[in-house]
């Protein structure tokens, strides 16, 4: 059990008083990626910093491969954690160049500067930016500016890697490759990581398990599979994707846009169209409420055309809150 | 303005070099050779380099220790830091050599006392103790600018302890602040007059400044006024050797300095809670630095007579009933009239210089700014005395242009540095807004310079309040200031009055100060562009 | 540029203000009854005076510029370089400082009907107060009999003398002992080598004696005397052959911009009203019948020869160097 990469038992930590983490309880298995997926201001930052050593917690304790690290009553520092951290905003030493900041922690664990250097270079080599390893940082792009930051946790040789939103302040069109390449280099060292970000489709997609926070709890835990097609109410739907409500019979349900397609026996009017590239998204006023269906293609009808739909799937909620939603078709048709 | 600087800075060097080599060239071979002149320049390189080296070291570990926001009573601690900056300079001496001098406080109490404070080491201590809160604000900037907390958790979390991120992340990082620290020290020590006048003067101990004021005001002798020029001109050498290539060097990198948010509440500590030893250590250093010598300056002031214990008993309040003449009270005022004068006329010059420096003609403007600030005191004052003083010496004017121009870079560093970090965009919004150039200024401009214009305000009225290098050397009757005043009073050696002369002039300006803190947390301004007053960047 | 045009003329017009508040507030002396007098004389005496002065002549005033007599030759100095004496009234504290002012031909040519006494007065200035050198030692140690005394064992922990390049009185016990054939100038070698040191101002010399740095000392006897009178831990004693008095003298300005006040303030000075004001404040008057501060009975005192010692002065004063430094 306590052989977990980590596992937070309970933890709560506050800032001057006002609780940035409430009865945090989760665990992360050894060479398992977990997303921290909350709007700012939910605690991803403030969990990712407490495991790290940053913050102490005001309840609760912090295990790491089976040792506790973190309780009230004090804890390891957080150079003596063996966790590797990527931040946010990069956090690169404006007076040490990249070979030397990827080579810092190798030099922390004792080896000679040279050696440090050496294993610094081949990890620069690895992340295809050698070439960049006598500049500074602000001589870097962000893109490059990361990968460094990249190589500096990965030099660490951790049991567990902590990612503090590290594509936030990346241009979308650099984003994915480093992503990729994040994900790639993380996979061969076979360390557990924790990856807070605030994008859904992002945490969907690089985690084993996706955490829902708000306010500092924990919303929902599990794959990305069951927390897109089984939220535990509409607020975790809504951070997982986009998502319609329409009130049935038997009570509301949940539609994500692609549960739903046009053509069928129902009827609806169209209250309006988006053009999204790949697909176009269609907003329909039903009698059950709006719902928003997506199509592949460029739009074939306009705002104010009647047109039919069919429901594919849709997801039970109870109203009731903290109640668990259930797999419903009382309201699919036919097909 | 260039017109402005070329009268109260340009023309009086002018003058002074061909005032030094119309009557001096002569000479200037006797001029040269005149005993001390030497030991008094040795003395002035030596005192800055020395002060140097104790005061920056002290300012940064000050600014990153107190930069833990969970250190017990930090907010207390950070004003008391700069508490010094309040206390008049020769005050402070003053009140060191009643606290720690023979017959001091110490000596009284404990039969302790320091024979050499009255000397070289007594004055680079206590100058090294009044420059330290100047190393402290400029380290605390960089800090603050550089040392963002996510660099040095980097570090932790890269595996190194504490100890290991002050030496390879947090001091590098402070590398160009702690240069700028050390030339600004260096600079300011070697045009410091009052503290070696007051604890070295006496027993022998000249520097440059000392021998300036010695030269004009104790001697009549002709070859002693040449002297003073030579030394005021060697002065602003030295000076600008020290700071115009430092600048050159250090001037793009400081520039280049990005500016974060400051998060004072985020520490690179770790989960431990940290030292009270580190409270108990800062408040101990400023407990013997400033303390325990008011207390013995206010216990002096208050004792009866000289060679008494300062024990109740022999309390009175002749001292200070003696000293409210009606002629200390006109210096008083006029001190007052002066500083305030000084003050409101730099805030607007400074703004004005601020807004100009927008422009392309204006960049040099700041270059000037810069020549005002390494100008020492003494070499102002001297020049503007042999410039202006047949038709200005005996009146206060003199002493206001001498205010103006050495203070010129008190006012517009923190005014500048707030209209540089004023988003260009919110301008432009309120006149898209429908705001006339007029309203855009008072409604969206003055506003978010208001915690900057206080702040120069304050920083130069003090500043003004207990300035004594030039006014020493520029008042004649009817134009006293009242540091003259106390500073002549230390010099006839009259203990009493003299310490209940410096207690008057202290409070004088602690109440101003703590008024305008009040009033600056009272608006809800933050106080904080006055940390950056003295940012030479 | 707007900003700038709006603050530059905000800037002017503040400006402006402030400097003619500026210069209504400070810059005086050219007011019809008003003069300017330069002087070494102790606050606690000036100020009794110059407000007895404007009280007896309503309408007058007074701007003041007080320093020591090392200070007040540097301030004449660089008057005489910038235009001239600016002072119309000149109070020494002793006669050489005076002298060397009528040898520059910046004083004297006047002086006013008073009984003082001839030997303080000549045809450029006149002795309106008196300085007495007296020893002062802290409670406990011997009171010296005789000058010479100092240079005894007794006093080998410390003696403490008054820099005469700063005080006038120093000057003139200097002068004294210099040229008196039981002393000279040995006498402060000898000084020297008993451990004597040199301080600043007379009132040093009282601080340092009062708090014991200092066993001894030679300073001024209105000085020492208002520290005992304070409480201060000292005795006051006259050693043989006795006190060195050095009077000091008022004069006239050639360069007087308002003779007439001028005349007044010294005559005011030197009338019998002045000396009773002046003695009241501590100093010692030079007019016979004004009694003056504490003066043991049967004290004596002795005087310099100041004629002798005007042409004297500056070797002495280098000689003096030699031994004290600058």
């Amino acid at each position: 059990m306590s052989t977990d990469a980590l596992e937070l038992r309970g933890l709560s930590v506050s800032y001057g008083g006002a609780p940035a983490l409430t009865d945090v309880h989760l665990t992360v298995a050894a060479g398992e990626m977990v997303a921290l997926l909350g709007p700012s201001g939910s605690g991803k930052s403030t969990l990712l910093h407490t495991v790290a050593g940053f913050h102490a917690p005001r309840a609760g304790e912090v295990w790491l491969g089976g040792q506790r690290v973190a309780a009230p009553e004090g804890g390891e520092p957080p150079e003596r954690r063996g966790v590797a951290m990527v931040f946010q905003n990069y956090a690169l030493w404006p007076h040490l160049t990249a070979l030397d900041t990827v080579a810092y922690p190798a030099r922390r664990r004792g080896l000679r500067r040279s050696q440090a250097r050496a294993e610094a270079m081949a990890i620069l080599e690895r992340l295809q930016v050698a070439h960049l390893a006598h500049r500074r940082p602000s001589e870097l792009s962000g893109g490059e500016q990361q990968r460094v930051g990249l190589g500096r946790a990965l030099a660490r040789q951790a049991a567990l890697y902590l990612f503090d939103e590290p594509t936030a302040h990346l241009d979308t069109h650099v984003r994915g490759v480093f992503l990729e390449e994040l994900l790639t280099r993380r996979r061969e060292t076979g360390a557990a990581a924790l990856y807070a970000t605030h994008d859904a489709e992002e945490a969907l997609g690089v985690a084993d398990r996706v955490v829902l926070l708000a306010a500092g709890r924990v919303v929902q835990v599990g794959t990305p599979e069951e927390v897109y097609r089984r939220p535990v109410d509409v607020w975790a739907a809504r951070l997982t994707g986009s998502a319609s409500v329409l009130t049935g019979p038997a009570g509301e349900v949940l539609v994500r846009p692609e549960w739903a397609r046009l053509g069928g026996d129902r009827t609806a009017q169209i209250a309006d169209v988006w053009f999204r590239g790949p697909h176009s998204d269609y907003l329909l006023n039903t009698p059950d409420g709006r719902l928003l269906v997506r199509e592949p293609g460029s739009p074939r009808h306009r705002a104010g055309d009647t047109v039919a739909w069919t429901l594919l799937e849709s997801w039970a909620l109870d109203g009731a809150p903290g109640r668990r939603g259930q797999e419903s078709s009382n309201l699919a048709g036919p097909e | 303005m260039g017109v402005a600087a070329l009268l109260v800075v340009v023309l009086p060097l002018v003058k002074m070099i061909r005032t030094a080599w119309l009557e001096g060239s002569g000479n200037l071979g006797d001029v040269v050779s005149r005993p001390g002149l030497g030991a008094a320049v040795t003395h002035s390189i030596l005192l800055a380099i020395a002060v140097t080296a104790l005061a920056v070291p002290g300012g940064a570990l000050l600014a990153i220790a107190l930069r833990r926001s969970d250190l017990p009573g930090r907010r207390l601690l950070l004003l008391g830091v700069l508490l010094p900056v309040l206390v008049p300079d020769f005050v402070l001496g003053y009140s060191w050599l009643r606290a720690y001098g023979g017959a001091g406080f110490t000596d009284d109490l404990l039969g302790v006392a320091w024979d050499g404070i009255q000397g070289p080491l007594g004055v680079t201590v206590v100058v090294a103790v009044n420059a330290v809160p100047l190393a402290y604000v400029v380290a605390a900037v960089g800090l603050a600018a550089r040392a963002e907390p996510s660099l040095e958790r980097a570090a932790r979390a890269a595996g190194a302890g504490p100890v290991t991120v002050l030496r390879t992340i947090t001091v590098p990082l402070l590398g160009p602040a702690l240069a700028a620290a050390s030339i600004l020290v260096f600079v300011l020590t070697l045009g410091t007059f009052a503290i070696p006048q007051v604890m070295g003067a006496p027993t022998g101990f000249a520097t440059v400044t000392t021998r300036i004021y010695a030269n004009l005001s104790r001697s009549s002798d002709p070859a002693a006024f040449i002297e003073a020029i030579l030394l005021a001109l060697l002065l602003v050498v030295i000076a600008v050797v020290v700071v115009a290539p430092a600048d050159q060097l250090l001037g793009p990198r400081l520039r280049a300095t990005r500016t974060a948010a400051t998060d004072p509440a985020a520490t690179a500590g770790g989960t431990r809670k940290p030292g009270r030893w580190i409270t108990a250590t800062i408040s101990g250093y400023l407990l013997l630095t400033v303390g325990l010598p008011l207390v013995a300056l206010v216990a002096t002031a208050l004792t009866q007579a000289v060679g008494l214990s300062p024990t109740p008993s022999n309390w009175t309040l002749d001292n200070f009933r003696a000293v409210i003449t009606v002629r200390n009270q006109e210096a008083l005022g006029r001190s007052a009239l002066l500083a305030l004068a000084a003050a409101s006329i730099l805030v607007v010059l400074g703004g004005c210089v601020a807004a100009l420096e927008r422009t392309r003609f204006g960049r040099s403007t700041g270059t000037l700014v810069m020549l005002t600030f390494v100008l020492p005191g003494s070499t102002l004052a001297v020049g503007l005395l042999i410039t202006y003083g047949r038709w200005l010496g005996d009146t206060a004017l003199i002493i206001l242009l001498a205010y103006l121009a050495k203070l010129w870079a008190f006012a517009h560093r923190p005014i500048s540095g707030a209209v540089d970090r004023l988003p260009p965009d919110e301008l432009s919004a309120s006149r898209v807004s429908g705001a006339s150039p007029l309203v855009a200024l008072r409604t969206v401009v003055l506003r978010p310079l208001a915690p900057a214009l206080v702040a120069a305000w304050l920083v130069c009225f003090l500043t003004a309040l207990h300035e004594v290098t030039m006014s020493s050397l520029l008042y004649g009757p009817g134009s006293e200031t009242f540091a003259v005043v106390v500073l002549n009073s230390a010099e006839l050696g009259q203990v009493g009055r003299t310490s209940a002369l410096s207690v008057l002039l202290t409070l004088l300006i602690l109440a101003p100060a703590g008024l305008c803190w009040w009033a600056v947390r009272r608006l809800d301004l933050r106080p904080a562009p006055s940390s950056e007053s003295v940012d030479v960047d | 540029m707007t900003i700038r045009r709006h603050g530059v003329r905000c800037a002017a017009i503040l400006a402006l203000a402030l400097l003619s508040a500026c210069g209504d507030g400070s810059s005086g002396g050219s007011g019809a009854k008003s003069i300017t007098l330069y002087t070494c004389v102790d606050d606690t005496t000036i100020g009794p005076v110059i407000d007895a002065f404007k009280k007896a002549n309503p309408g007058t005033d007074v701007e003041l510029f007080r320093a020591p007599t090392g200070d007040l030759n540097a301030r004449i100095a660089g008057d005489v370089r910038s235009g001239g004496l600016k002072a119309d009234v000149v109070w020494a504290c002793d006669p050489l400082t005076m002298a060397d002012y009528t040898a520059q031909d910046l004083v004297g040519g006047w002086t006013p009907k008073t009984s003082i006494p001839a030997d303080y007065r000549t045809d450029d200035y006149v002795g309106v107060a008196m300085l007495y050198l007296v020893a002062v030692t802290h409670d406990g140690v011997p009171v010296p009999k005789a000058w010479s005394d100092l240079t005894g064992p007794e006093y080998a922990a410390g003696v403490a003398i008054p820099d005469p390049s700063v005080a006038a009185s120093a000057l003139g016990g200097l002068g004294y002992f210099a040229s008196s054939p039981d002393y000279g100038i040995d006498f402060y070698s000898t000084l020297k080598d008993n451990g004597a040191t040199q301080v600043s101002t007379p009132d040093d010399v009282v601080t340092g004696v009062a708090e014991g740095t200092y066993d001894a000392g030679i300073t001024i006897a209105s000085s020492a005397y208002a520290a005992q009178t304070a409480g201060s831990p000292i005795e006051v004693s006259w050693p043989s052959p006795g006190a060195i008095g050095i009077y000091g003298p008022i004069a006239l300005s050639k360069n007087a911009s308002n003779a007439t006040t001028a005349k007044d303030f010294i005559s005011y000075v030197a009338s019998k009203e002045g000396q009773t004001v002046l003695a009241d404040s501590g100093s010692y008057p030079t007019l016979e019948g004004v009694s003056g501060p504490t003066k043991p009975a049967h004290a004596r005192v002795v005087f310099p020869d100041w004629t002798a010692l005007s042409t004297s002065k500056d070797d002495l004063l280098a000689a003096y160097q030699n031994l004290f430094g600058g």
